[in-house]
């Protein structure tokens, strides 16, 4: 087990440093802007354009650039500085990921909340109108695009151009530390449209999930030691049907940590999505190099947790 | 859509009525597998509702010009600022421009009707390619095993490191102007669809590597090798016939998430290009105006949303004929 | 996802420009009374009282953009001046109901010129400190080092080259000292040119260059490339200034990019030194959101403004249901596609004018919001600008492409059979590349634009990036070959027309990177006839000799026009907002007071 666990931080460790490679690669190759120009400003003379170029060491081999990167990467925890605002890259990740963790935390709340009573449901009432209603919701929330749900809600329910004006609208997010009220309530419509399409994967999942075992073996052995339906279901049945929702889970968290970039974009939660966004727009190419890391390091860093925690979560597997 | 693929690889229910039909009385059917999947898939009322709306928009797609000519408006790129008011806000439905006009003055019924063509495009070609290299990758790599099979799996390892949205915003971003690869790919939907080839073709690779690990072990396909026939001939004649089912089923799942794609990237300015028509693009320009021009907002979006629920229905359907171990909404 | 279109830099003029706040009784039903709306230039503002209402409280400022640079040696443009003038002092500046006439600001009275226009004296103004840390009083040293340090390539100034070159020294500059600039004393400092054009000098000096700045605290900052003086360290001389720490850093504290700037008041402001009232005790400036929502804050809101231009549908919705809280100023500039002289089908001059001829610039007005917001173009000295009514005016210099402001597909089919294609379509086979900017009303304009090279049978790649990588990346890089940058813009710098004129349309002023002259115009007769109009002395000679050469651009169809532009300005129901008209017509922060 320890073997198997070293073997893969080492890949993780391995596969972060290629996924940095690659993105200074790719954005060496494909370039949108030239950030030193872009430092220079509008109408810098060719000489000072040069001379910044050779400051940000953008005029060595790519390589050395990359080498100098990792090496502050690893020895420094530094990931350099917008070429825009001249911020430290780490000081504005660490700026903006409160209001991403925020949004995941609350939506994941949510979607767990209304997925898995929905599965467990579905999967118990199994082919009667409920479960056909339900899942065919599911299947429509699966299909809208979050950013025009967003829309909609924005313009049924927020308090500044809504329909009803119910809920804070876009750009009203505050930090949770500065205003604790506000905080919640500016999140109430991104929670509920973010939830929405992952709820509705995991009642689908749990569901299915749910079926299959519920005609397992064991459950037969349960209820015939006489335990209530109710018992038989929480208890074994629902035990037995999660750990593909915790494999999922544990993924779906790893890649929204990354930043929940469209629902982001559409309430104007300055999260590392929407910092990934903007960089993007602006050329800012330690901005994009930064977030792009840390994404990947979450997604890495979540299949390993869950790839690690299998076994230990299957009482099958567990058994054998 | 984040989780989709994993949803689409689990989720199940005990429907084994139509296979064990077959074992009951000990009556073996001489029926191919593909028989089966036919006859179930018939069977499925929604996945051919969904069938039958897929051809209708692959017809609408084909003929947009001919439909856009019978509805009476004007063409999808037709400027006219006369159909805004006196501010320049666009107008909202009237017999002239049934579905209203955008802040050009043009008409958003045809430019409805002209979207679903760059949706098809990219959701069927770019899944058609993405599923091409994928079952060349996992041919190789299920097949000869060894270093071939890690160096494959690994560089899938890496490609799904990287986060998919990020990753098509920064190439769409990088190629939006003169296109990549020097050009060889040109900006907008070239760029999106290798944009969707390039996250997908993994997930095809892990599914068909895992049917080729099991089908080279098969009987038939060590009959052909006792009798000697080459590698290649073993590939192409005996393993890839058997791998047709599941990849159409597994594409088919992968479109209505490429087409979400598409719509994501060209919604958040790297996709498609103006003034091409896009239903994501037409969202994203209806978003500083949504809140007066709610027609703007509303059609393109339940355009896509049909689509993508009608390929998400027929995938669905197409899982559950394959395998009804697997069964995943009705 | 989108952003309002700044006109892209240098910008200028003399004559002064109209602020009008609307008058409408009641709600109005809006609709086609708005094309009536006069808008004069030379009017005096209507409704702009510049006695406050109130000293004290906070302003609230919404805007979609953020801002590029705070460092006075390095800001260029609207934005970043609202919030400029406000915490730095140049030598002249324009109070807010006058583009055209300069008062001494750090300055103590108008210069003296002397020398034939060699020589320009400046007395400076005494009781003038710094904001902390430093402390301390302002001298002609400072004023001398602001502008030093503008040819230092961590500064990098976008204009020293425009406006100082012709400084003795200036042009060889890199940031030590410049041998023209003198302090003969500690209030004294003069400036000897190699040129007679101490005037244009003047007008110059209203730029934010000219800013004191301290060595002894800027020195260290300059030395890092690019300089952190204005990125994380800065001190005021205005009325107010960035929140900062203990030693000047407001990196983090009064600014927190992308998010949010405070201004707080500067502790060593002395009011007897300055012309500004400064009623407001603070100004919180909220960054980023979607433009149709910070609308809504604003209009239904009470100390509030926004400071970018509002969005289009916002902007309908003032001037029905809120007609106090909307304001226009003309003059803020012009938009126009810049056709490619150098490179590509546009060197022929004949498509240019088909293209000039076929564009439909009431369609480029309407898409920016109708008439209350944008006229059509018709040639590029704009209203407001001495020259403008020599040049012609609203309708232009009289020729056929011009003449039809909806687009006259006639006229451009006869340019285009001029231009040796029978059937009045282009059939050369080159398809262009159009770079435009992304957001409204800036990919509307584009689109227009696109369609209407399309309409004259151009293949075209249409491009839309974001505003500074159309900018830094394709429509000032020359090696580019862009043909048609259809966002192109431009906003006087100050009360010459020199400055509307000259940077983006003199030939030898083509840079590698970082070009203004987009359209890459390079014709003798006007490079020829600019040298000798910037040697012009006097305002109406002056708008003369440039509305001459505003008519051989027109002549040669450098580019093709747009719109002239107005400002739109919307406040609170709590605010008594000023606008100051020889810029962009933005808010002025010195003038405005709440109710």
């Amino acid at each position: 087990m320890t073997r198997y666990i070293v073997r893969r931080l080492l890949w993780g460790v391995a596969l972060l440093f290629i996924v940095s490679a690659l993105t200074f690669v790719l954005f060496d190759l494909l370039p949108s802007g030239d950030p030193a120009k872009l430092r220079a400003g509008r109408t810098a003379t060719p000489q000072a354009i040069a001379h910044i170029r050779h400051e940000l060491g953008l005029d060595q081999p790519i390589y050395t650039q990359f080498f100098d990167y990792m090496k502050g990467v690893v020895l420094h925890f530094d990931l350099g500085y917008s070429f825009y605002s001249h911020a430290s890259v780490k000081g504005l990740i660490a700026e903006r990921l409160p209001a991403t963790v925020s949004l995941a935390a609350g939506a994941i709340v949510i979607w767990l909340l209304v997925g898995l009573s929905v599965g467990i449901v579905s999967a118990v009432r199994r082919r009667t109108l409920l479960d056909r209603t339900a899942m065919g919701t599911a299947l429509v929330f699966i299909s809208a695009p979050e950013y025009w749900l967003g829309l909609l809600a924005l313009f049924l329910f927020a308090s500044d151009i809504g329909k009803l004006a119910v809920f804070p609208g876009a750009g009203s997010y505050v930090a949770f530390s500065s205003e604790p009220v506000k905080w919640f309530t500016a999140l109430i419509l991104p929670w509920l449209v973010l939830a929405a399409s992952f709820a509705a994967v995991y009642a689908r999942l749990l569901r299915g999930s749910l079926i299959e075992v519920l005609g397992e073996d064991y459950i037969r052995t349960a209820r015939a030691k006489g335990l209530t339906e109710r018992r038989v279901v929480m208890r074994h049945g629902v035990r037995g049907a999660i750990t593909p929702i915790v494999t999922v889970l544990g993924l779906d968290i790893g890649t929204l940590l990354g930043g929940a970039l469209l629902i982001e974009v559409v309430f104007n939660i300055p999260g590392v999505g929407r910092l990934n966004y903007d960089a993007i727009n602006h050329a800012d190419f330690p901005i994009v190099q930064g977030t792009v890391l840390l994404a990947a390091l979450f997604i890495v860093v979540a299949n390993l947790l869950v790839d690690i925690s299998y076994a230990f979560l299957d009482p099958r597997v567990r058994f054998k | 859509m984040t989780t989709g693929a994993a949803d689409i690889l689990i989720g199940s229910e005990g429907r084994t009525d139509l296979l064990d039909l077959g074992r009951a009385g000990g009556v073996v059917y001489a029926r191919s597998p593909r028989q089966l999947f036919w006859r179930r898939l018939r069977g499925d009322r929604f996945a051919l509702a969904s069938l039958a709306f897929i051809a209708l928009l692959l017809l609408v797609a084909l003929a947009a010009p001919l439909i856009v000519k019978l509805a009476g408006v004007p063409g999808p790129y037709v400027q006219n600022l006369n159909a805004t008011d006196a501010f320049g806000s666009p107008l909202g439905p009237s017999a002239a421009h049934p579905f209203g006009v955008d802040q050009l003055g043009r008409d958003v019924f045809a430019r409805v009707i002209y979207g679903a063509r760059v949706s098809l495009e990219v959701g069927i070609l770019g899944t058609a390619i993405a599923a091409a290299i994928g079952t060349v990758v996992g041919l190789l790599a299920g097949f000869y095993r060894g270093w071939v099979d890690t160096l494959l799996s690994r560089t899938i390892d890496v490609v799904l490191s990287f986060p998919v949205l990020l990753l098509g915003l920064g190439l769409g971003a990088a190629c939006g102007v003169r296109g990549c690869v020097k050009g060889a790919i040109g900006p907008g939907t070239p760029t999106i669809i290798a944009i969707v080839a390039l996250v997908n073709w993994t997930y095809i690779a892990r599914i068909v590597r895992g049917q080729v690990l099991s089908l080279r072990e098969q009987e038939f396909v060590q009959a052909a090798r006792s009798l000697g026939a080459s590698n290649t001939r073993i590939l192409f004649t005996e393993i890839l016939p058997n791998l047709l089912a599941p990849l159409i089923v597994y594409s088919s799942l992968l479109i209505p998430q490429n087409i979400l794609l598409e719509a994501a990237l060209s919604y958040l300015g790297v996709g498609v290009r103006a003034p091409t028509a896009s239903w994501g693009q037409m969202l994203a320009d209806a978003t500083p105006i949504f809140n007066t021009a709610w027609w703007y907002m509303a059609f393109p979006g339940f355009a896509l949303l049909l689509t993508v629920l009608a390929f998400n229905l027929l995938g669905d359907g197409l899982q559950d004929a394959l395998n009804p171990r697997t069964t995943t909404l009705t | 996802m989108s952003r309002p279109n700044r006109p892209g830099g240098p910008l200028a003029a003399l004559a002064s420009t109209a602020l009008f706040v609307l008058a409408v009784a009641g709600c109005g039903s809006g609709g086609s009374s708005t094309s009536t709306i006069p808008l004069k230039a030379g009017e005096s503002p209507i409704g702009q009282q510049l006695t406050g209402k109130h000293r004290g409280g906070t302003l609230t400022v919404y805007e979609h953009e953020d801002f590029e640079h705070f460092d006075p040696g390095e800001a260029y443009g609207g934005q970043d001046y609202t919030v400029l003038y406000a915490i730095e002092r140049p030598l002249y500046s324009y109070p807010p109901n006058t583009a055209n006439k300069l008062v001494p600001d750090v300055a103590a009275t108008a210069p003296v010129i002397s020398d034939g226009g060699k020589t320009l004296t400046v007395t400076i103004r005494p009781h003038i400190y710094f904001s902390p840390p430093v402390n301390r009083e302002v001298n002609s040293g400072d004023v001398a080092y602001a502008i030093e340090r503008g040819a230092n390539p961590n500064v990098a100034n976008p204009y020293f080259h425009s406006y100082f070159n012709d400084v003795v020294g200036a042009e060889k500059a890199n940031g030590g000292l410049i041998a023209g600039i003198e302090t003969p004393s500690r209030y004294t400092i003069v400036f000897h040119l190699t040129k007679p054009t101490a005037a244009l000098l003047y007008g110059a000096l209203s730029l934010p260059l000219s800013a004191p700045v301290p060595p002894e605290f800027a020195k260290p900052l300059d030395a890092h490339s690019p300089t952190t003086y204005g990125t994380e360290y800065l001190v005021a001389t205005g009325p107010y200034m960035l929140k900062a720490d203990s030693r000047g850093k407001f990196l983090g504290i009064g600014y927190q990019p992308g998010k949010s700037a405070t201004l707080v008041r500067n502790p060593t402001w002395n009011p007897h030194t300055d012309y500004r009232p400064a009623y407001l005790d603070r100004i919180d400036i909220n960054i980023g959101g979607e433009p149709t929502v910070i609308g809504q804050q604003v209009l239904k809101g009470q100390n509030v403004v926004q400071n970018d231009s509002p969005a289009q549908s916002i902007v309908k919705e003032a001037y029905e249901r809120y007609p106090q809280q909307i304001t226009f100023t003309s003059g803020s500039g012009d938009y126009y596609a810049s056709l490619n002289n150098a490179h590509g089908p546009f060197t022929n001059i004949d498509l240019r004018k088909a293209v000039w001829a076929a564009l439909d610039r009431e369609a480029i007005a309407k898409v920016r919001g109708g008439p209350l917001v944008a006229q059509p173009m018709t040639h590029f000295l704009y209203p407001g600008v001495a020259g403008y009514e020599q040049a012609g005016g609203a309708a232009g210099p009289k020729v056929d492409y011009n003449e039809h402001p909806e687009g006259d597909m006639a006229v451009a089919t006869k340019y285009m059979k001029l231009a040796g294609y029978s059937s009045g379509k282009y059939t050369g086979g080159k398809t262009l590349q159009v770079v435009g900017s992304t957001g409204e009303p800036a990919e509307g304009m584009a689109q227009i634009v696109n369609q209407t090279l399309q309409n004259l049978g151009f293949k075209t790649h249409l491009s839309l990036v974001d505003q500074s990588v159309m900018y830094d990346k394709y429509c000032t890089v020359p090696a580019q070959e862009i043909d048609v940058c259809p966002n192109g813009g431009w906003v006087r710098d100050f009360a010459d027309p020199q400055t509307v004129l000259y940077v983006p349309f003199y030939g030898p002023a083509i840079e590698a990177q970082g070009n203004s002259n987009w359209s890459q115009v390079n014709d003798p007769a006007i490079n020829a006839a600019m040298r000798k109009a910037e040697l012009v002395v006097g305002e109406p000679a002056r708008a003369e000799a440039w509305a001459k050469i505003d008519e051989m651009l027109v002549a040669q169809a450098v580019a093709a026009p747009e719109v002239y532009v107005n400002q739109a300005n919307i406040e609170g129901s709590g605010v008594a907002g000023v606008n100051q008209l020889w810029n962009s017509g933005a808010w002025d922060y010195d003038f405005t007071s709440l109710k």
